[in-house]
């Protein structure tokens, strides 16, 4: 027997999956193989995270740390360094979602971009720790600034089409639990 | 699952706390193992890549055809200025084939003269890109070819004309090729006509830097680079591009490979590439060390003799 309400939650999971493989999958195409151009955002981090500050329900641990450690194969970077870190993030925000629903986005968004930022001056210092040969700072930071300047792309996109939005004050569940 | 959620959150939250302590642990400790032992780990991700990777072929390989359809369609718009260019640089051709083909006479018949045999190890196989790395700070491709046709790690790939990559990592049915712009890739190169030997560092760049040259005043760009088989890291005298001078009068590497559509790959046979099986051993294995350092060395010689 499933209810109604585990059966929505299940559905945003797959829904979450599915979102991040399409988004894999273009990124892999062979279109253009040549180096040098603009590095895209981090669409998987970013959606995990706006999810999390409004329905941390649909982003549970695990399937977030599964996605990010295949992404971390795929992609060839040090396996288990960013998917650790961001669950680290991931679970920060967590924390935080109760507290971010009653302020406006504006403060959303920096404590999302102070979050990345942090995370992000972890993994250089991590593989400066570790040796690893690092792309340059300058890339890096390009990278992180437009991945923050997507992060209201994404808000609007999961809230007004796909329907993750903040569980209203007062709104309660099947059994009368407040969400 | 509804109900536990806020009665029991008390005794739930500090359980909860522990496991994803745990898997974030799991995760730094798979990332430590890497570091250790990291032949191992990347056996596996080869592995899993080749597992998850072809299985998007019946989208992958639509999509990409229908990208390159569109670009194609692009460049009609300007195809009578394309037919002139090409008219041109076909008159031009018609000069150099000229050249060429006696330049070819000339040198088969001093092959003939000086009873050279060509090393016949060098035969190739040609593989598909299937995706490209998908971030923007590694630079390889997939291809669709591995283990299963007899590809081993280390070897050369070209895309016809220039030097593209090496095999880095071999699944059953797919390998990952690292390109020269990754900023991992370190390869021996030799700079003509000087015969200087330097190191092309990928950077993440179109145009890799050259590295570790002795007397760049003797370096001008447009001097040709190809791979020094130093090392027995690739065959010699395969062709990389040409030297420019980039900005801050850094020597750079005009590759002669076109990245921008790689779409089949050559991957050559080469029987003495040196293989790493221990983590952290050196490029070269001891027990070869003896044998192909010699040999290297005097192939390297006579080709620049």
């Amino acid at each position: 027997m499933v209810d109604p309400i585990t059966a929505r939650r299940i559905s945003y999971w797959g829904l979450f999956v599915l979102i991040w493989l399409v988004i894999l999958l273009i990124r892999v195409l062979p279109v253009d193989i040549s180096a040098g151009g603009w590095p895209g955002p981090n669409w998987t981090i970013l959606l995990a995270f706006s999810w999390v500050l409004r329905r941390p329900n649909f982003v549970p641990v695990l399937l977030i740390a599964i996605v990010l450690l295949i992404e971390d194969m795929i992609f060839m970077r040090p396996p288990g360094l960013a998917s650790g870190l961001g669950l680290i993030g991931l679970e920060f925000l967590r924390g935080r979602a109760q507290f971010s629903r009653e302020l406006p986005f504006m403060f959303e968004w920096g404590m999302v971009a102070t979050t990345i930022f942090g995370l992000m001056v972890l993994h250089r210092l991590l593989l400066s720790i570790f040796v690893i040969t690092q792309p340059s700072l300058a890339l890096d930071i390009i990278y992180f600034v437009i991945t923050i300047a997507t992060y209201p792309l994404i808000v609007m996109i999961s809230s007004r089409l796909l329907g993750v939005r903040q569980a209203a004050p007062g709104e309660v569940d099947q059994f009368g639990h407040p969400i | 699952m509804a109900r536990e959620r806020n009665s029991n959150d008390q005794f739930t939250r500090p359980i909860r706390r522990i496991l994803v302590g745990g898997l974030v642990l799991s995760l730094f400790a798979l990332f430590l193992l890497w570091r250790i032992d990291s032949p191992r780990v990347e056996r596996f991700r080869a592995a899993l890549v080749d597992r998850v990777v072809p299985s998007f072929d019946w989208a992958l390989v639509p999509v990409t055809k229908l990208s390159g359809m569109v670009q194609g369609f692009q460049s009609y718009n300007r195809i009578y200025e394309q037919n002139q260019e090409l008219r041109r640089e076909l008159l031009q051709m018609k000069a150099w084939k000229e050249a060429a083909l006696q330049l070819e006479q000339e040198n088969a018949k001093l092959l003939d003269l000086n009873n050279v045999r060509l090393d016949p190890k060098l035969t190739f196989i040609t593989g598909v890109v299937l995706a490209d790395s998908g971030s923007p700070f590694r630079q390889s491709v997939l291809l669709n070819i591995g283990a299963r046709d007899g590809i081993v790690d280390g070897w050369a790939t070209t895309d016809g004309l220039g030097l593209v990559g090496r095999i880095s990592g071999v699944g059953q049915n797919s390998s990952r090729v690292i390109l020269l712009t990754d900023s991992n890739s370190r390869i021996p190169v030799t700079i003509q006509p000087s015969g200087q030997k330097a190191m092309l560092f990928g950077d993440n760049t179109n145009s890799p830097p050259i590295e570790f040259l002795e007397s760049p005043e003797l370096i001008r760009p447009g001097d040709r680079v190809v791979s020094s088989g130093d090392g027995a890291v690739f065959p010699p005298g395969l062709l990389v591009g040409q030297v420019e001078l980039g900005p801050n009068r850094r020597l750079r590497v005009l590759l002669s490979a076109d990245y921008s559509q790689l779409e089949f790959l050559r991957v050559l046979r080469n029987q003495t590439t040196a293989k790493v099986e221990n983590p952290g051993g050196l490029l070269i294995p001891a027990n070869q060390s003896e044998n192909t350092e010699p040999v290297v060395a005097e192939t390297n010689e006579a080709d620049d003799g």
